[in-house]
C-alpha cells in the first residue's frame, strides 16, 4: 500500500472546499497504464475469445476501456474461483500460508456497478468475521473506475448503482477523446500525479461532463419499479410464479458464477498423493446446486429447482437488505446474459409486482 | 501391507489406460498399491485376491458380465474408469440398432465367430455395484488421484451434481449457443473446468449427464435455438446413448404424463 509515501496537496477552490478533477487525453491512457505497470500488477478489461475479461496487462494498447461487460466480474481478484488457502501436514500439524498471493494491484477500468458490488462483498468479508485473505487483497488493490453506456441487459438504474460515491480511487468519465478524471482518494491522486499526464478541466469539459450524465440516464431501456420489494416478496413467497420461473432452471450455476454480488463459497481438503499433506481449498459455490442446502443424513432444505431459484432472489432482495440496507444486486445484467432460461432480476422484480402471467 | 489393485479393460480403446501411463504423478499414486494386474502393460494373469479393481470399458459380451461378477465378488472397491465404463461411452452408440444385424454388416460371414455372446453395450453399473466413478473421455488424472485417495481411506466421493455452464463461465468462455453452435454443457456432469469449450470445442457430455440436469428444459432451449430434438438427441447419444432418461422419448413421455395430471 502507498500509505506514508504519499505527498499530495489537494487544490482548494475559493470557498475552501477541496476538489480534484483533471482531464486525461485518451492518447495518454496507455502511458498511464504502462507507468502503473512498473509498480503494480495492473488488471484491466481485454478482449479474449470474443468476450471481455479482466486480465493482467503490461501493454496499454491491449486495454479496452470502452467495453460493454466482462464475463466474470473483478470479484475473482478478491476471492479466487478456486484457491489453496493454506497447505497442511496432518502428521506434524504444520500450516503453510507462504504461497498466499498478495501483490499491489490496480484494477483499471471497472464499471460503477462492479465497484458498488465490491462495496457489498466488503460488508460480508470485512464485517463481523474478517476474512484475512480477502482483506489482504482488498487493502492492496487500487480501483480506477470508468464510465459506461447501458446495454439492454443493464438495470443499475433500478438500484442506483450506476454511480460511484465511494469505493474507487479514480473514476474516468468518457468525454469522447478524453476522460474527466475524478479523484476519490489520496492514493488515486498520487498515481494520477505520478504516472499520468493530465491537464485542468475547462468550462467546455465540465459542460461535456454534464452532457454525458444526461445521456447516460436517458440511455436505459425503461425504469424498473423496485419499491416495496421486500414486502412484495413476503406476499408472493408461495406464489406459483416461482414454479413457472424456477422449474426450467438448468442447475448450471452460471448465474452465481458471473454475479459480482454472489459470494458463497465452499471449503474442501485435497490430499496429496502421500495422503499426509494436503491443501485446504476454497472455491466458489452456487445455491442453484442441489448439494448446497443438503445436510448430513441427506435432508435437503431446498429440494426443488424452484425453491433454489426463489432462495437466490430471497437472499438478494430480502435477507441481505434486511441486514445491510441495500439490495444484493447491482443490475450488471451478467446473469441475464448467462442464463439460458431467462431467470434474471428484472423478470423477478416484474413478476413480484405484476405477476408472471401477463 | 499395501492393498492390491488390478486394472482391467472391457470394450474400449484403452485410451484411459494410456492416460494413466502418461502421468508420472499417477504412476506414483499407483505405487501406494501393489499393482497385481494391469491389462495394458502386463502379460500375466489376474491374481485371485485383490482389494481394488479399476475397470475401463463398456460391457458388450457375456464374457464381460461373467468377469464383472467375479471381480465384484473379489474386490471390496470397484472403480469405473472413463466414459465407456461410466456411461457406456462410444461403444454405447451401438445400442440403437439390433446388435446381430450390426455385427453381420461389419463382419459378414465371420459374424458368428467374432460376435459370440455379444450384448447390447452398457455401463458397468448396469450389472454390478460401482463404488467410485471417474468419468470423462479420457479421464482427468488429477481426478483419478483424488478418487484413489478417497478410496484408500474409505471416504465417500461427492461428485458435483451441477451441469457444466457455471464452470464454463468461470473459464470466461463465450457461449457456443450465442453463435448458433449446439453445446451440451447445460446437461453435462461438471468437474472438467470446461476443458473442451476453453479449447474451442463444444461440450459433448463425455463425463455423463449431471445429476441435477434438467433434460426437458435443455431440449426446450435447444429447440428454441434451432437445434431440434433429433439433432440434440443425436449429440447426447455420442457418449450417453445408454442413458434412457436423456432421450427425447423420456422427455416426451414425461411431458405427456404431466399433461394428463394437469
Ligand atoms: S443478480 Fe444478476 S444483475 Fe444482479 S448483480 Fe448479480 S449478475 Fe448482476
Ligand atoms: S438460474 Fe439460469 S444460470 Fe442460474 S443455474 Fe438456473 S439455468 Fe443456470
Ligand atoms: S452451453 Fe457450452 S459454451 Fe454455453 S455456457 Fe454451457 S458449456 Fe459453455
Amino acid at each position: 500500500m502507498l500509505k506514508g509515501s504519499v505527498m499530495v496537496t489537494f487544490p482548494f477552490d475559493m470557498k475552501g472546499s477541496y476538489m480534484y478533477f483533471r482531464i486525461l487525453e485518451k492518447d495518454q491512457v496507455s502511458t498511464f497504464i504502462e507507468g502503473l505497470a512498473h509498480v503494480y500488477e495492473v488488471v484491466a478489461p481485454v478482449m479474449r475469445g470474443g468476450g471481455y475479461s479482466f486480465e493482467q496487462v503490461r501493454d496499454g494498447s491491449e486495454v479496452e476501456l470502452d467495453y460493454p461487460l466482462t464475463i466474470i466480474p473483478p470479484k475473482k481478484y478478491f476471492v479466487r474461483p478456486k484457491e489453496c488457502l493454506f497447505r497442511y501436514d496432518s502428521h506434524s500439524g504444520a500450516l503453510d500460508e507462504t504461497d498466499h498471493e498478495v501483490s499491489p494491484r490496480v484494477l483499471f477500468g471497472v464499471h460503477a456497478c462492479d465497484i458498488n458490488a465490491i462495496l457489498m462483498t466488503d460488508k460480508i468479508f470485512l464485517g463481523d468475521y474478517v476474512d484475512p485473505y480477502y482483506k489482504a487483497r482488498r487493502e492492496n488493490t487500487l480501483i480506477v473506475g470508468v464510465s459506461c453506456m447501458p446495454i439492454p441487459t443493464c438495470m443499475c438504474n433500478a438500484w442506483g448503482t450506476g454511480e460511484v460515491s465511494q469505493g474507487c480511487d479514480l473514476f474516468l468519465t468518457d468525454l469522447g477523446d478524453r476522460y474527466f478524471v475524478t479523484c476519490q482518494s489520496f492514493e488515486g491522486a498520487h498515481i494520477l500525479d505520478t504516472f499520468a499526464k493530465t491537464h485542468e478541466a475547462s468550462a467546455e469539459d465540465k459542460q461535456a461532463l454534464e452532457d454525458h450524465i444526461r445521456e447516460f440516464s436517458q440511455a436505459f431501456r425503461e425504469p424498473v419499479d423496485t419499491t416495496q420489494l421486500q414486502l412484495l416478496f413476503d406476499a408472493k413467497y408461495n406464489d406459483p410464479m416461482w414454479e413457472t420461473i424456477g422449474d426450467p432452471c438448468l442447475s448450471c450455476g452460471a448465474c452465481s458464477a458471473v454475479c459480482p454480488t454472489c459470494y458463497c463459497f465452499d471449503v474442501v481438503d485435497e490430499l496429496d498423493a502421500d495422503g499426509v499433506a494436503g491443501c485446504r481449498i476454497r472455491c466458489w459455490d452456487s445455491c442453484l446446486d442441489s448439494q448446497f442446502a443438503e445436510v448430513a443424513g441427506g435432508h435437503d432444505f431446498r429440494p426443488t429447482r424452484a425453491s433454489r431459484v426463489r432462495y437466490r432472489f430471497y437472499h438478494k432482495f430480502w435477507a441481505y437488505p434486511s441486514r445491510y440496507g441495500k439490495m444484493l444486486c447491482v443490475g450488471c445484467g451478467r446473469c441475464d446474459v448467462a442464463c439460458k432460461v431467462d431467470i434474471n432480476p428484472r423478470r423477478i422484480v416484474e413478476a413480484l409486482r405484476e405477476g408472471e402471467s401477463k | 501391507m499395501r492393498p492390491t489393485a488390478v486394472i482391467l479393460s472391457l470394450a474400449s480403446d484403452y485410451g484411459c489406460q494410456v492416460q494413466i501411463s502418461n502421468f508420472p504423478e499417477i504412476l506414483e499414486m499407483l505405487s501406494t498399491f501393489d499393482l497385481g494386474y494391469w491389462q495394458f502393460v502386463s502379460s500375466g494373469d489376474m491374481p485371485d485376491a485383490y482389494e481394488v479393481a479399476l475397470i475401463e470399458g463398456a460391457v458388450t459380451t457375456d464374457e464381460h458380465v461373467e468377469l464383472l461378477e467375479k471381480v465384484r465378488a473379489t474386490a471390496s472397491c470397484v472403480i469405473a474408469l472413463g466414459a465407456c465404463a461410466a456411461t457406456g461411452g462410444i461403444p454405447g452408440l451401438a445400442i440403437a440398432g439390433p446388435v446381430r444385424g450390426q455385427l453381420k454388416e461389419v463382419y459378414g460371414s465371420g459374424e458368428k465367430k467374432v460376435g459370440a455372446g455379444a450384448r447390447k453395450p452398457a455401463p458397468i453399473s448396469d450389472y454390478i455395484t460401482v463404488d467410485f466413478t471417474i468419468p470423462g473421455c479420457p479421464i482427468d488424472p488429477a481426478e483419478l488421484s483424488r478418487v484413489l485417495q478417497r478410496a484408500i481411506r474409505a471416504l465417500v466421493d461427492t461428485p458435483q451434481r451441477q451441469s457444466m455452464c457455471g464452470e464454463c463461465k468461470i473459464a470466461e468462455n463465450m457461449c457456443f449457443w450465442l453463435a448458433g453452435t449446439p453445446c451440451l454443457g447445460m446437461i453435462a456432469r461438471s468437474g472438467c473446468n470446461a476443458t473442451c469449450v476453453s479449447r474451442g470445442r463444444p461440450c459433448t457430455a463425455c463425463r455423463g449427464i449431471a445429476q441435477d440436469a434438467n433434460i426437458e428444459s435443455a431440449y426446450a432451449f435447444a429447440a428454441q435455438n434451432k437445434c431440434d430434438a433429433d439433432q440434440f438427441e443425436s449429440l447426447i447419444k455420442i457418449y450417453n446413448a445408454a442413458n434412457e432418461q436423456a432421450t427425447q422419448k423420456a422427455v416426451t413421455s414425461k411431458k405427456t404424463a404431466q399433461e394428463v395430471v394437469s
